[in-house]
């Protein structure tokens, strides 16, 4: 896919093979990582305190002590449950579309090569296109409300599902295509036995990324289109410069995002137990 | 069904991924504009492809379009720019240095994760609906792809090379010039691919929020309008724009670093 990016934990694989690491080698990461983390706190928190701000700039400042403690309090009155739940509901109906949608059609396409050569003109521009531009023409036919979130989540996840499905099948050794088929396999023997397990790995990536997606879909479609929603909080609180209740909202997103995406790792890692380590690759 | 006997890619073969692309799309187009003479048109809801084309030419000839996008352009310029500048050199540190690496890994990992497209109306009402706003917004958006791919690109660098450089007498320029940058630039570039979207994604919520001018006011003003076939011919725009930006990285990609093509 496009991104590049490798995640922490392959890194370590670069390292020069170091026999008998002493523990503070293997505690280095996690204890500088902390370091980085807990120092940047420290300056956001001390900062705002040591500068004089003038009033009016000291209204779009916080500090983390001010978030932690709206949060408390978002979690502790239960004033954040009903939001979380209209942004959860629209997040998950659209993601699981898009699964439903992207999965078929990309071992479709990765199996014909005719569907292939007649969907890429389409997958190329709305994959290239930022899928905010569709926002008030799906706001104009939905609504504000649950579905035009849908739509727009399913759009921006659809994609890297697609596009990973694709590449997966793209990659299935033909020899073992041809063994199945000799044995009498029909073409949906042929997808169940070896394309799909195959294709594993790239579907996972791809779910990782529309995780990603779908969340951002969530935040853009509340933003603008919608009426209830953590989204909805966190603009109207920039409206009413109540600038830790955004920090919160963005602190949620940011923790259901990573939680999911760990639980896809550990579902990838559940999956792919049978698959011989693979030669390192990007 | 696909290649068992791999013939070589023929001329032939690439011209009929083309031709059936381009029927794909006029079928598109034709059954669009044919659905209309079943369906009752109502041009409040929907548009169709011819209407849409018109509009396209109108605002075209009238400059709107051009004045529009030309607008949006200097936020993203700014906010690009200052992503490529910020992020490869962060990037490269991070990867060369693993103590860095380690610190900054963390916070980072967290950044990115986070919607931080959140933050947009904070920043537009801090900074105003100018272009420092937008410029901020594309900024935050854009830098992650460099910061990540740069740090990716280092770490791709064979040690064998580098130490084959060494042992050979080349200097530490010789090591920049031969080895890492060769290494890194095609990473950096496919993070500028990924930096482009955000950044587009970026000029939109800026615009939807509060803007007077820009392609992503001019959409969402068609919206409230409903002038449908103007709003299409603005995303049909932004369409064509995306399309030639992630494209033309991609050709530029597989034009300058040709050895990259099998991976």
């Amino acid at each position: 896919m496009t991104d590049t990016r490798t995640l922490p934990a392959d890194l370590s694989a670069g390292e020069f093979g170091a026999p008998g690491k002493s523990l503070w080698h293997r505690l280095e990461p996690t204890i500088l990582g902390s370091a980085g983390i807990v120092i940047l706190l420290l300056l956001w928190e001390v900062l705002p305190r040591i500068i004089t701000m003038n009033a009016g700039t000291k209204l779009f400042f916080t500090t983390p002590s001010q978030i932690v403690g709206t949060l408390w309090r978002l979690f502790s009155t239960g004033a954040i449950w009903e939001p979380l739940g209209v942004s959860a509901s629209g997040f998950v109906l659209g993601l699981g579309l898009a699964i439903l949608v992207g999965l078929p059609l990309g071992v479709l396409i990765g199996r014909s090569r005719t569907l292939n050569a007649m969907l890429d003109p389409f997958v190329t521009a709305f994959n290239a296109t930022p899928r905010l531009v569709f926002l008030p023409l799906v706001m104009l036919w939905f609504g504000l409300g649950l579905w035009t979130k849908v739509v727009i989540v399913f759009i921006g996840a659809l994609f890297p599902i697609l596009i990973n499905t694709y590449e997966g099948v793209r990659n299935a050794d033909r020899t073992l295509i041809n063994v199945v088929r000799s044995f009498g396999a029909s073409e949906w023997d042929v997808a169940r036995l070896v394309v799909v397990p195959n294709a594993m790995p790239y579907i996972i990536a791809g779910l990782r990324l529309a995780i990603g997606r779908a969340v951002l879909g969530v935040v853009v479609a509340e933003f603008f289109g919608s009426e209830s929603g953590l989204g909805v909080m966190m603009v109207q609180a920039a409206g009413r410069y109540q600038v830790d209740v955004v920090f919160s909202g963005l602190i949620v997103f940011a923790v259901l995002s990573l939680a999911l995406t760990w639980m896809v790792q550990l579902l990838e890692n559940r999956l792919g137990r049978w698959r011989p380590q693979r030669a390192g690759g990007e | 069904m696909p290649d068992e006997a791999a013939p070589p890619q023929s001329f032939a073969d690439k011209h009929r991924k083309v031709l059936l692309g381009l029927l794909a799309v006029m079928i598109f187009l034709a059954a669009w504009q044919a659905a209309f003479l079943v369906f009752a048109f109502n041009p409040l809801f929907i548009s169709k492809p011819d209407l849409i084309g018109r509009a396209l030419v109108t605002l075209l000839q009238s400059g709107d379009l051009l004045r529009d996008l030309a607008v949006s352009a200097v936020p993203f310029v700014y906010g690009f720019s200052a992503a490529v500048v910020v992020g490869v050199p962060l990037g490269i540190v991070m990867g060369w240095r693993e103590r860095v690496s380690y610190a900054l890994d963390p916070i980072m990992t967290v950044f990115y994760a986070s919607p931080l497209v959140a933050l947009a109306p904070l920043v537009i009402v801090f900074f105003g609906v100018g272009v420092s706003g937008k410029a901020i917004i594309i900024f935050v958006l854009a830098v992650f792809p460099f910061i990540f791919n740069a740090q990716a690109g280092v770490r791709a660098v064979d040690p064998l090379l580098i130490n084959v450089v060494r042992s050979m007498g080349g200097s530490e320029w010789d090591l920049y010039r031969k080895v890492i940058a060769p290494g890194v630039l095609p990473y950096i570039v496919a993070g500028a691919r990924i930096a482009v979207g955000r950044g587009l994604i970026g000029i939109l919520v800026g615009e939807f929020f509060a803007a007077s001018e820009g392609i992503g006011y001019a959409i969402a003003r068609f919206g409230d309008l409903f002038a449908l076939d103007k709003m299409f011919a603005c995303i049909f725009a932004i369409m064509v724009i995306a399309v030639v930006l992630t494209e033309g990285i991609r050709w530029a990609e597989r034009s300058a670093f040709p050895w990259r093509i099998g991976q």
